[in-house]
């Protein structure tokens, strides 16, 4: 599905502020896995996202997805192979249209001109599931949504036209801990409901614990894979 | 009342442009300052060479988009933040308006449509430019004029202006259906698929990309769009004045903001068609405040020169006031700003 082998990132590469954010990481990713990154500030986790959203351009090693090189993505393209959604619930939506048009814009991924599109009727579906009543509330501004619902709905829009990863970055960070916990179901419903393989990064040792299938840490831009149930005593260390 | 009411739809499409760029894309473009001097300037320098005023009209709103288009290049591709891209591009719109109207100003020769003169000495039996251009005092434009003006009639002598300039509301007609057309085919544009990502890019540029769009095209795209509509704002304000002049423009970006500020007190939270038609009625009241000022500020010691001063402090002390009502807004424009100047160096 996903494949990293050897990846290296080096920031301001031949400067006096050089920086290796990533060394010969190599990670390969089933579908309907569901990978836990962790790892202290700085570590690369984000540079690790860059990189498989196509971004970054890796200064050394080679990134598959789907069995096929990604060397020059467009941006359509990765649009449509991985959803992606952040800690800032405002990053994931247009908190100035309503929750249809939001809809809207998802539904259409990659392939977007002057048509008028319906929205993708599993999104609705998808909406019902959260039980938060946004499916009632189309012609709502999403700016007047609380965080963890604007959350929500990124989620539903990250994965309306089907991605075959989802990538989350600290995604539950800013959310109290009962939205955390809703919109941490929902991942959890999307990757075994959708088969949809999810790449998530969290500081939450907690989430780290009970969810996924998988573990992986960054430190210092090595990557290890944590065998199960040893995630707390690497954040204990 | 009725030139006011006309004046001020004609700039008002200027400040749907200002619209465009300041609140739908979130993105300050000074581009207008050149554009819309751009606009007069090739409407009129078309005219003069004999073209149709509305072939001359639609090329110069081409010429307007291509200018959004270049600070857009700049502002993206070389990323320069947008307010130097279009300082940039105004500035080099100062040299190139000169050269379209090969003077810092150009008349449209002749305005009456009905006159269909073979020679104008038949008609008014006296020499052409005493008439016409008596008082200008460019002797370059006059040389241009003079060469037109002599040049055979009988093609360049049917239509010259889509204006009459009679005051008797056919103006008024031809001026509310360009703004009525412009404002619907906006309007159904901004329903699209592209015209929604377009209005969601203010709220999150960065967001678009994830959604399959490119922050660059939309970016472009919209600053031309804005610019197409200052250009036509321009070529219509040029030919209704008679002629193009290097400085219409200047000063434009503060009136466009005053424009689309005053249309968003009178109309508040509601607006129809996306607030398209709020700049218009601000454009009207606009010219209305000018034109009292023009007329009565000077007993209070005012003068026309004043205007793009008293602009300027209103428009400050509506942001002043908006702060004031709402204190979350200073919060807003701070993170506003510095997503805007976080995506790209000057
Ligand atoms: N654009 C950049 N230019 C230069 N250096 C960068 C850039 N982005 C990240 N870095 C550096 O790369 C390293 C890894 O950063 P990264 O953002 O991947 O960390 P992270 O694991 O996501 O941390 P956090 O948990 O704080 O989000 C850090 O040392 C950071 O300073
Ligand atoms: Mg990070």
């Amino acid at each position: 599905m996903l494949k990293l082998e050897n990846i290296t990132v080096i920031y301001n590469q031949g400067q006096e502020n050089e920086n290796m954010a990533l060394k010969d990481v190599s990670l390969e990713a089933n579908k309907s896995d569901f990978v836990v990154i962790v790892g202290s500030n700085g570590a690369g986790k984000t540079t690790l996202l860059n990189v498989i959203l196509g971004k970054l351009k890796p200064t050394g090693g080679q990134y598959y997805l789907k069995d096929k090189p990604i060397k020059k993505p467009s941006i359509s393209k990765m649009a449509h192979l991985i959803g992606r959604v952040y800690q800032n619930p405002d990053s994931g939506v247009f908190s100035n249209l309503t929750i249809r048009e939001n809809l809207k814009i998802a539904s259409k991924k990659g392939n977007r001109g002057l048509t008028f599109s319906q929205i993708d009727p599993k999104a609705l579906e998808l909406l019902r599931h959260l039980k938060m009543g946004l499916e009632n509330r189309l012609d709502t501004i999403v700016g007047e949504l609380s965080g963890g619902q604007k959350q929500a709905l990124a989620m539903v829009m990250a994965v309306i036209t089907n991605p075959e990863v989802l990538l989350l970055d600290e995604h539950t960070a800013s959310l109290d801990p009962k939205s955390a916990r809703r919109v941490m179901e929902l991942t959890k419903m999307i990757n075994e409901e959708l088969d949809v393989t999810v790449m998530m990064i969290t500081h939450n040792m907690d989430f780290a614990e009970s969810y996924g299938n998988r573990k992986v840490e960054i430190k210092e831009g090595v990557l290890k894979e944590i065998p199960e149930r040893q995630t707390t005593a690497v954040y204990a260390m | 009342m009725i030139a006011i009411i006309e004046q001020g739809i004609i700039i008002g499409i200027t400040g749907i442009g200002v619209f465009l760029t300041f609140r739908i894309l979130d993105m300050p473009d000074l581009t207008v300052e050149g554009s819309f001097g751009l606009g007069g300037a090739v409407t009129v320098g078309l005219i003069v060479l004999g073209l149709n005023p509305i072939m001359a009209l639609l090329i110069a709103m081409i010429l307007g988009g291509l200018a959004g288009l270049i600070t857009g290049l700049i502002f993206r591709k070389l990323n320069v933040h947008v307010l130097l891209a279009g300082i940039l591009v105004m500035t080099m719109l100062y040299s190139v308006n000169i050269r379209v109207m090969q003077g810092p100003n150009l008349p449209i020769p002749i305005t009456r449509t009905e006159n269909k003169l073979t020679n104008y000495e038949d008609i008014s039996g006296e020499d052409p430019l005493a008439d016409l251009f008596g008082d200008l005092e460019q002797e370059e434009t006059q040389k241009v004029a003079v060469e037109e003006s002599q040049a055979p009639t009988t093609q360049k002598s049917a239509i010259m202006n889509i204006f009459d300039n009679l005051r008797d509301g056919s103006d008024l007609f031809t001026i509310l259906s360009i703004a009525g057309v412009i404002i619907l085919i906006l309007f159904v544009f901004l329903k699209t698929d592209l015209g929604t990502v377009l209005r969601g890019f203010g709220s999150n540029p960065e967001g678009v990309e994830a959604f399959g769009m490119s922050r660059d095209f939309i970016s472009i795209f919209g600053l031309s769009l804005a610019n197409v509509l200052v250009a036509l704002s321009g070529g219509m304000f040029a030919m209704y004045s008679g002629f193009a002049d290097v400085t219409m423009g200047q000063g434009m970006i503060t009136t466009g903001l005053a424009m689309v500020m005053v249309g968003e007190i009178i109309f508040g939270r509601f607006k129809p068609l996306f607030g398209l038609i709020a700049p218009i009625i601000g454009g009207v009241v606009y010219q209305s405040i000018l034109a009292l000022v023009m007329r009565y500020g000077y007993k209070i010691g005012f003068r026309a020169s004043d205007m793009k001063l008293l602009t300027a402090l209103f428009i400050i002390s509506v942001i002043g006031f908006s702060m004031i009502q709402n204190p979350k807004k200073k919060k807003q424009l701070k993170g506003k700003v510095k997503s805007l100047c976080s995506s790209s160096k000057i």
